[in-house]
This record gives C-alpha cells, sequence and structure tokens, in this order.
C-alpha cells in the first residue's frame, strides 16, 4: 500500500489537488454558501480521475504487482487524505472567519461554518465519494458522467439543508449560530457526520473495488 | 490442433499452461484457446492482427477476465497467486503508452518499489543498450524506444517469464536483431522463457523454438517450430494439374497465369501428377492458412 501511495502522490495526482486547499481560505468571506470551498475538493478528485484517464493509470497501476482493489484502496486513501486536509485546514479560517464578520448576524449567505456545518461537509463528502467512486470503477474511463450525478446529489443535498437550516425555526436558532450554547445541539452533528463519513468510505471502497475487478483494461 | 511438446519434458519444466480459456466478446471470442511453455523456451505467438493475440496475453495476467479456463504460472495457478506470480512476470503490451508526459526516470522510480527483486544494475546495463536517455520524457520517445524502455523495464526484476505483445514492432532492423540476440541470451540459463506475440514472422524463423498460432480467436497450432514448418508444404504446379483432388487438398492457393501456388499439409501428401513441392515458412503458412 505504501507503494501505490507513492505512485499516487509521484504520479497521478493532479496539481489542483493541493492548490485546491487553499480554498479553505474562502470561509473568510463574511456572506457565502461556505459549501462551496468543499465542492473545489470534489472538484479535484475528479481532476485526478480524469487525469488518470488520459494517462492510462488504471493499467499501469493493474500491470504492477499489486491486487486489482488495492489500487482502488490507495485511491481511496488519497480521497480521504485530501478531503481531511481539506477540513482541517478550514478551521482556524472559520475560527478567524466568524470573529472578523463586520455583519452582526453573521453569514448572510447561507449556514454559519460552525461544527455542525463540518458535520455536514463530511456527509456531503461522503454522499459524493458513495456515488463518484463506484460508477467511475464501473468502466476505469468514464469520469464525467459520475462527476455528473454526484454533483446533482450533492446539490440537492446542500440546497435541502440550506433551506432547511434557513426555514425551520429550531434549526435556524440550533444551527446556524457560534453560540457555544448551541454546541449540545451541533456536537453530535459533527460525530455523527464522521460517523457517516468512515461508514460510507469503507463501504464506497467496497463497491467501487468489486466494480473494478470485472473490468477488462 | 496439434499440440506437441520438445524433448518429452515434465510437469515441473513448464513455465506457463493454458487450458481452455474463453471469452465471449460481442463480435468476437477466444474459444477454448490452450497451450504451454516449457523453461527455457522462445514461443512466438503469431496470428493476424485482431486474431486474439492480445486479448490472450492479457488474459494471461487477468487485465482481461476470462469466462472460463486456468491458467498456471510456475505450476502455480494464477487467480490463486496473482501476487506472487506477477513478481515473476515481465510484461510488455507494445510499448509505455501510460504517463506520456513524466520522464522516465520519474517512471522506474515508482515502478522499481513494486518489485522485490528489481536489479538496478540489470536496469542501467538495459537503459545503456537500449540507448534510452531517463531524462526524457515518455512522449519524447519514438514508437520503438517506448517499446525499448518497456522492455528495460519488464526485464530489470529478474522476472522468469516474460510475456510481450508485439515487442519487435516499431524497431528497426538493427535493434529488432538486437532483441531477438538479448531473448536467445536471456534463455540461455535454461531458468526463463519468453511468449512473444508477433507479425513479423522473420522475427520467429531466427530465434523461436515454439510457434502458437492463432486465428479468428482459436488455436490453430501449438508445436515447436521445426514440426510446425515441416507439417505443410509448398505446392506449384500449372493449371492442368490444378486438378479436383489437388484443390481439395489444397489449405489455401493462389491462382496465376502459368498455374498456381499453394499450401498443403504434409500429411495429405502425396498428390496426383508430378506437382513441385518445396518447405514453407511462417509467413507463407500464415497467408494461405487465412484464405482456408
Amino acid at each position: 500500500m505504501k507503494d501505490l501511495l507513492y505512485k499516487e502522490f509521484k504520479l497521478a495526482i493532479h496539481p489542483t489537488a493541493f492548490i485546491f486547499l487553499s480554498l479553505s481560505a474562502l470561509l473568510l468571506i463574511p456572506s457565502y454558501p461556505y459549501y462551496i470551498a468543499f465542492i473545489y475538493t470534489d472538484l479535484a478528485v475528479f481532476f485526478i480521475f480524469l487525469l488518470g484517464r488520459e494517462n492510462q493509470d488504471a493499467l499501469f497501476s493493474v500491470s504492477l504487482p499489486v491486487r486489482k482493489r488495492d489500487t482502488v484502496k490507495a485511491r481511496c486513501y488519497v480521497i480521504v487524505l485530501i478531503e481531511l486536509a481539506q477540513i482541517i485546514l478550514a478551521i482556524p479560517f472559520a475560527i478567524i472567519g466568524s470573529r472578523i464578520n463586520p455583519n452582526p448576524l453573521g453569514n448572510l449567505a447561507g449556514i454559519e461554518a460552525n461544527v455542525a456545518f463540518f458535520g455536514f461537509v463530511f456527509i456531503m463528502y461522503a454522499l459524493f465519494n458513495g456515488i463518484y467512486l463506484p460508477m467511475f470503477y464501473k468502466s476505469a474511463y468514464k469520469a464525467g458522467m459520475p462527476l455528473v450525478f454526484a454533483s446533482a446529489a450533492i446539490a440537492a443535498y446542500i440546497a435541502a439543508l440550506e433551506v432547511a437550516v434557513q426555514s425551520i425555526p429550531f434549526l435556524k436558532t440550533y444551527l446556524d449560530t457560534w453560540e457555544t450554547g448551541m454546541l449540545s445541539r451541533q456536537i453530535p452533528i459533527l460525530v455523527v457526520g464522521i460517523g457517516i463519513y468512515a461508514v460510507c468510505m469503507w463501504l464506497t471502497y467496497r463497491k467501487a473495488a468489486k466494480n473494478f475487478e470485472t473490468v477488462d483494461l | 490442433m496439434h499440440n506437441f511438446k520438445k524433448g518429452g519434458g515434465t510437469q515441473q519444466m513448464e513455465i506457463l499452461s493454458v487450458q481452455d480459456l474463453n471469452k465471449r466478446y460481442e463480435k468476437f471470442a477466444l474459444k477454448n484457446v490452450s497451450f504451454s511453455l516449457e523453461k527455457g523456451y522462445i514461443m512466438g505467438f503469431i496470428g493476424r492482427n485482431g486474431a486474439g493475440k492480445t486479448t490472450t496475453l492479457k488474459t494471461l495476467l487477468n487485465l482481461v477476465h476470462a469466462d472460463s479456463g486456468a491458467i498456471r504460472v510456475l505450476g502455480e495457478d494464477f487467480a490463486n497467486n496473482e501476487l506472487a506470480i506477477k513478481q515473476k512476470v515481465g510484461a510488455v503490451f507494445g510499448g509505455v503508452h501510460y504517463y506520456p508526459k513524466k520522464k522516465l526516470k520519474t517512471i522506474t522510480s515508482v515502478t522499481k518499489r513494486f518489485y522485490a527483486e528489481w536489479d538496478e544494475g540489470a536496469y542501467e546495463r538495459y537503459v545503456k543498450r537500449f540507448d534510452l536517455d531517463p531524462e526524457k520524457k515518455v512522449y519524447e520517445l519514438s514508437d520503438g524506444m517506448k517499446v525499448k524502455y518497456a522492455l528495460a523495464l519488464a526485464l530489470s526484476h529478474h522476472a522468469q517469464l516474460l510475456i510481450l505483445d508485439e515487442p519487435t514492432s516499431g524497431l528497426d532492423p538493427v535493434s529488432r536483431d538486437d532483441l531477438l540476440e538479448l531473448f536467445q541470451e536471456l534463455i540461455e540459463d535454461g531458468e526463463k522463457s519468453i511468449l512473444f506475440s508477433t507479425h513479423i514472422t522473420s522475427d520467429l524463423e531466427k530465434c523461436a523454438d515454439y510457434i502458437t498460432y492463432i486465428r479468428n480467436g482459436e488455436i490453430i497450432a501449438s508445436a515447436d517450430k521445426e514440426r510446425f514448418l515441416n507439417d505443410y508444404q509448398i505446392v506449384k504446379g500449372t493449371k492442368e494439374q490444378f486438378s479436383e483432388e489437388v484443390s481439395s487438398k489444397l489449405i489455401g492457393y493462389k491462382k496465376n497465369s502459368f498455374g498456381f501456388t499453394g499450401l498443403i499439409k504434409t500429411a495429405d501428401l502425396p498428390v496426383d501428377g508430378h506437382i513441385d513441392l518445396s518447405p514453407a515458412d511462417l509467413e507463407t503458412i500464415m497467408i494461405y492458412c487465412e484464405k482456408e
């Protein structure tokens, strides 16, 4: 696995994966739909697969003395690393952003980048990965269509969340705030989000690897 | 199909055994592909474009999944020992087509990590022998140089079985001759074997011990080269000599203003009349068999 990860970093990862990490700084913007910063991560994931397709990465990897499913596992690790890096880098920007926000009402364009928000981001990542990876590995070359489906799913997910948080009063009170008193409501969402992400990633890997097994290269 | 063994080899000598491989596509199928190769020999895998050579070779490495059939490498079942077997196999499919914008040294630095028996000295010798520049990027190489680079990678981890798909196409005559010599050197110790597909039959005249001939997804013959060649004769005759009996025995023929030239199985001899017979070469056999 170490060698496959070395291969991923040396050959497979598109530079945008690192560049887009800087977009965690979008959380400094006073009023902004903060989920956007994390949609860029998924775009970077798509670029990795696109680059891989153009470079015949799947054939190269499988020709090496490795199990086919391990090439999928390595790619899953890379995606988890990038997504976690994006979230971890976003935390200081979220805190600083909330402190320096000149709007008395906070973020006017959506949910605050608070603890609950990060829980929702984990679920958004789980949703994207869960659709994109198994679909991509059905063919190991169709990179575009899985993006259409996965993007549509996360767009619907974000829209539903924002509408719910803004229009349902108790959700607005509990979730769209930096008040420390609401942490008891928000921390469970983060914990559940992390849990969903972990379980979904494991299932995603299994399904993607199973799909890839049957692909003729 | 006939399947002859050279020198009555034993089971332990077998480096590759393919049994009843089947793979069905919409418009093409591999049908009961079977052949075997012993240690210390070179097998040429011939057939027209689209006959199933690459599909068969990819199936051997599980890059393409067979619908049925069994593959054994070094006496081990491939399906259950894929990792260990891949360490012992060097495969080249045409050339390096992956990561065209990366430098050779970068691809090498990645590839070598995966092989327990990577031999840096051997790799450097091949780089020198093939005149490769590790600082160059893959896309800067000619097709022939891509093949050479792929071979340098495949040869540098002490593979016991080399599976090479069209390793000589795209190479200039001097490089081809050098490569065929290298193949002979590689099998000298009697431990390694080479299976290579080609449609340049003269390469096989020079170095192959065995010939496996695939046509339209079926193995027509897998035999040692001498027996394979002796199995066929070229016949030449006048128009008058082209009788019904003769034509029914011919595998394929061409007519011209003077008479005809055709291919016949040695087993179907003799035929009536004083027809000219001459030994067949691989190219002629292929051309007439495809006319069947």
